[in-house]
C-alpha cells in the first residue's frame, strides 16, 4: 500500500532539514528522504566557523549547526527515511524510492526538493587517474572519515570551496603544494585566501592545469599560465610534485527529479528550476530549497529551507496566510543580509569593484595575490593609523562580506560594524582593549590579530588565531611569516591559549622585533621555508 | 594516512578494528567506516580498471554519486566503496570492467 504524508522533503541536508522542521512546527506531517546513511548532507564536513550574524549562527562551526538541526528535527517529530534513494518524482506528487533494493512508492500533498548540488569537473589529460578528485571528496575523506586524501595536494580553483578545503587539508596535516585558478583574481573571500597564503601556500592565478602525470595513480601535475582568453601560453608549463589533485571549480544544482516531473527550468536545457517568490516551482505544491535552485552557502540554504517549509505549510492549509507572509518576510530580510556586499549575487563575477561600500579603495593585492600588501594595510578602518599604547586589535577584514561576530565578541566596544553586517569592522582609536583575544578567536575569517608594541624596549607581541596541531609550547623558537607567507624574522612563542568559547581556535602569542609587529602574521617552528 | 589528532574535530569516532581482504591480502580497517577509508588508509588508491581500455580509477566524489570507486565486494560487482560500510571479513577485489580479473 502506498504511504501518504502531508509533505515529503527530498534531501536531508541543511535546506531539507530546515524546511521539514519549519513545516513540522506548524503541525504538518513531514517525511524526509535521503540516500545517505546519516542525515545532515554536506554540513558535517564543514568544520570552519560560519559567517553572518548571530541569527545566521555566525562563528559556529558548520558541523555543530548540523548537530543542532538534527536535534531540532527530532524534537519537532520530523521523520527521516535514510538509505532511501528517490528515483522518481511524478507530477501527481508521488515519489518512487529505492530502499534496501526494494521499490516503494510514497505520496504527499506537497513536495519540497532539497537535493543540493554536485561538484563541477574540468577534463584535462589524466583527469581520470586515481588521485584526481573533487575538493568535496577530499573534504569528506578527511573531515568525516579521518583519512588524508593524499600527502601533497594541488588545488584547482580559488573560490571559497578551494580555499576552505585547502586550509582544512593543512589542518589535517596534508601539504598543499599550490592553489591555481584560471581567473586573474582570487574567486573566494579575501580572508579565506589570506589564511592559506600566510602559511606559505603559493597561489598561481591565471594558471590552468595541463595534465595529471602518472600511469596508475597521480605522480605529478603540470600547470601553465593562461592569457586573458584563458588560452594556455606555450612555454609556461611548470611541473608540481603532487600525489593528489583536487578540483574546486564550482557546483551545479542536482535538479533531475524536477525535470522528470516536468518542472519549468530557467533555461530550457539548464539545471536551474524557475521558482516564484515563495520558492514554488512551476508545479503547484512543489517547492525547492537550498542549492538545487541556487548555489550558495549553507547559511542561505537553511533560510530558503525555512521559507519553503512555511510556503508548503501555507499551501497545505496549516499556516494562516498572514502569519506565513510575515514569517517569510522576516526570513527574507535575514537572507537579504547575506546577499549584500562584494560577493553578493548581483556582484557575482564583477571585477570592476574599486571601492568598498564605505569608499575605501579595495585591496588589489588581496584579489591578485591572495594577501593584503604592506602598503595597503593601513588604509582600512580596522587597522589603527596612529600609534596605540598597549595591546590592541588589528582587523585585516577589508572586503564587504556579511559577517559581524567581532562586534559582539568585544565586550569593551572596541570594534564596530554597525547595523549593516557587510560593513568593514572599524577599530575605535581610543579603545580600551584588555587583550582577551575573543575577537581573534571568534572571527570566522581569522582576520584579527592583537598587537602590543609596548611589550618591551625591543620587542612587540603579536597574537594570532591558530588552528593547527601540535600547539607550539611557550619558549618555542621559530620563524614569523608575513601575510604573503614569507619569512620575516625570528619569533618566540610566549603562550598559546585556548578555552571552550574559542572552540578550537587557539590564540598564539609570539614575540617579534618591534618593527615586525605589523608584518608578522603566522608562526612556524620549522626552520626552512 | 589516518589523521591521529585533529585540531578541530579532535578524534574520529570509529568502530572496532576488523580484518578484511583486498585482492586476497589481509588488511585492517574500522568496522562501519566506508570501504574507501580503510583502503586509502592502507595506501590502496586504484579501485578498478575500465572495461575497454583498462584505465585505473579511484575515489572521485566520495559521496556515492560518480560510481568511479566501485569494486567487487563479497563477489558482488559495482559496489560503491565510498558509501558502503566495511564489515568484518569482507572480501574486496579490484574490479576489471564489470567483474573480477579472469
Amino acid at each position: 500500500m502506498m504511504k501518504r504524508y502531508d509533505l515529503i522533503v527530498i534531501g536531508a541536508g541543511p535546506a531539507g532539514l530546515s524546511a521539514a522542521i519549519q513545516a513540522a512546527k506548524n503541525g504538518v506531517k513531514v517525511a524526509v528522504f535521503d540516500e545517505n546513511k546519516s542525515p545532515g548532507g554536506q554540513l558535517f564536513k564543514q568544520i570552519h566557523k560560519f559567517f553572518g550574524s548571530k541569527e545566521h549562527k555566525a562563528k559556529v562551526r558548520g558541523f555543530r549547526i548540523g548537530q543542532e538541526l538534527l536535534k531540532e528535527a527530532e524534537q519537532t517529530g520530523v521523520m527521516v527515511h535514510l538509505n532511501a534513494i528517490v528515483m522518481g518524482l511524478y507530477n501527481n506528487k508521488e515519489i518512487m524510492v529505492n530502499e534496501n533494493d526494494q521499490t516503494n512508492h510514497y505520496k504527499a500533498d506537497s513536495i519540497i526538493i532539497a537535493t543540493g548540488a554536485r561538484e563541477n569537473m574540468i577534463p584535462f589529460e589524466g583527469w581520470t587517474l586515481p588521485g584526481v578528485m573533487g575538493a568535496g571528496a577530499a573534504q569528506t575523506m578527511m573531515n568525516l572519515h579521518g583519512v588524508k586524501p593524499g600527502s601533497k595536494v594541488l588545488m584547482v580553483g580559488s573560490g571559497n570551496v578551494g580555499l576552505v578545503v585547502s586550509y582544512q587539508l593543512l589542518q589535517a596535516g596534508v601539504e598543499v603544494v599550490a592553489i591555481i585558478d584560471a581567473a586573474p583574481r582570487v574567486g573566494g573571500y579575501g580572508v579565506h585566501a589570506s589564511k592559506v597564503t600566510r602559511t606559505g601556500v603559493p597561489l598561481y592565478l591565471s594558471h590552468t592545469i595541463v595534465k595529471a602525470e602518472g600511469t596508475e595513480t597521480v605522480s605529478g601535475a603540470v600547470i601553465a599560465q593562461v592569457n586573458s582568453s584563458f588560452q594556455k601560453i606555450e612555454g609556461t608549463e611548470k611541473h608540481l610534485d603532487v600525489d593528489t589533485i583536487c578540483i574546486a571549480v564550482g557546483l551545479s544544482p542536482m535538479s533531475k527529479l524536477l525535470k522528470m516531473a516536468g518542472c519549468k527550468m530557467e533555461e530550457a536545457a539548464g539545471d536551474i528550476p524557475g521558482v516564484d517568490e515563495n520558492n514554488q516551482t512551476s508545479l503547484e505544491g512543489v517547492f525547492i530549497a537550498g542549492d538545487v535552485a541556487k548555489i550558495e552557502e549553507a547559511s542561505s540554504a537553511m533560510i530558503t529551507g525555512r521559507i519553503s517549509g512555511i510556503s508548503a505549510g501555507r499551501y497545505l492549509g496549516y499556516i494562516d496566510d498572514e502569519v506565513a507572509g510575515n514569517d517569510i518576510s522576516k526570513l527574507k530580510n535575514s537572507l537579504a543580509q547575506l546577499h549584500k556586499g562584494m560577493f553578493s549575487p548581483e556582484n557575482k563575477g564583477r571585477i570592476d569593484i574599486e571601492e568598498t561600500d564605505e569608499g575605501y579603495k579595495t585591496s588589489e593585492s588581496l584579489l591578485k595575490k591572495g594577501y593584503i600588501d604592506d602598503n595597503e594595510i593601513l588604509s582600512f578602518p580596522g587597522v589603527p593609523k596612529k600609534k596605540v599604547v598597549g595591546i590592541h586589535p588589528v582587523i585585516e577584514c577589508v572586503q564587504n562580506i556579511p559577517c559581524n561576530p567581532c562586534q559582539d565578541a568585544c565586550k569593551n566596544g572596541c570594534i564596530k560594524v554597525g547595523e549593516i553586517i557587510t560593513k568593514l569592522p572599524a577599530v575605535d582609536p581610543d579603545m580600551n582593549c584588555i587583550g582577551c583575544g575573543l575577537c581573534v578567536a571568534l572571527c570566522p575569517g581569522q582576520a584579527i590579530f592583537l598587537v602590543d608594541d609596548d611589550y618591551s624596549d625591543d620587542y612587540a607581541t603579536v597574537t594570532l588565531p591558530y588552528e593547527f596541531l601540535p600547539y607550539p609550547k611557550a619558549g618555542t623558537k621559530g620563524i614569523a611569516l608575513s601575510r604573503e607567507g614569507k619569512r620575516v624574522c625570528e619569533a618566540e612563542v610566549l603562550y598559546c591559549r585556548t578555552n571552550t568559547a574559542m572552540d578550537h581556535t587557539a590564540l598564539l602569542t609570539i614575540k617579534v622585533p618591534k618593527e615586525m609587529s605589523m608584518k608578522a602574521r603566522f608562526f612556524t617552528a620549522k626552520e626552512a621555508l | 594516512m589516518r589523521i591521529d589528532k585533529h585540531p578541530v574535530l579532535e578524534e574520529f569516532e570509529k568502530g572496532e578494528v576488523v580484518e578484511f581482504t583486498f585482492d586476497g591480502k589481509n588488511m585492517f580497517g574500522y568496522e562501519g567506516e566506508p570501504i574507501v577509508a580503510a583502503l586509502q588508509a592502507s595506501g590502496v588508491k586504484v579501485h578498478r580498471h575500465t572495461t575497454k581500455t583498462g584505465e585505473p580509477r579511484g575515489v572521485f566524489c566520495a559521496i556515492g554519486r560518480c560510481t568511479d570507486c566501485v569494486m567487487v565486494v563479497n563477489g558482488k560487482p559495482n559496489v560503491r566503496t565510498c558509501v558502503t560500510p566495511l564489515e568484518k571479513g569482507m572480501q574486496i577485489e579490484t574490479q576489471y570492467g564489470i567483474g573480477t580479473k579472469e
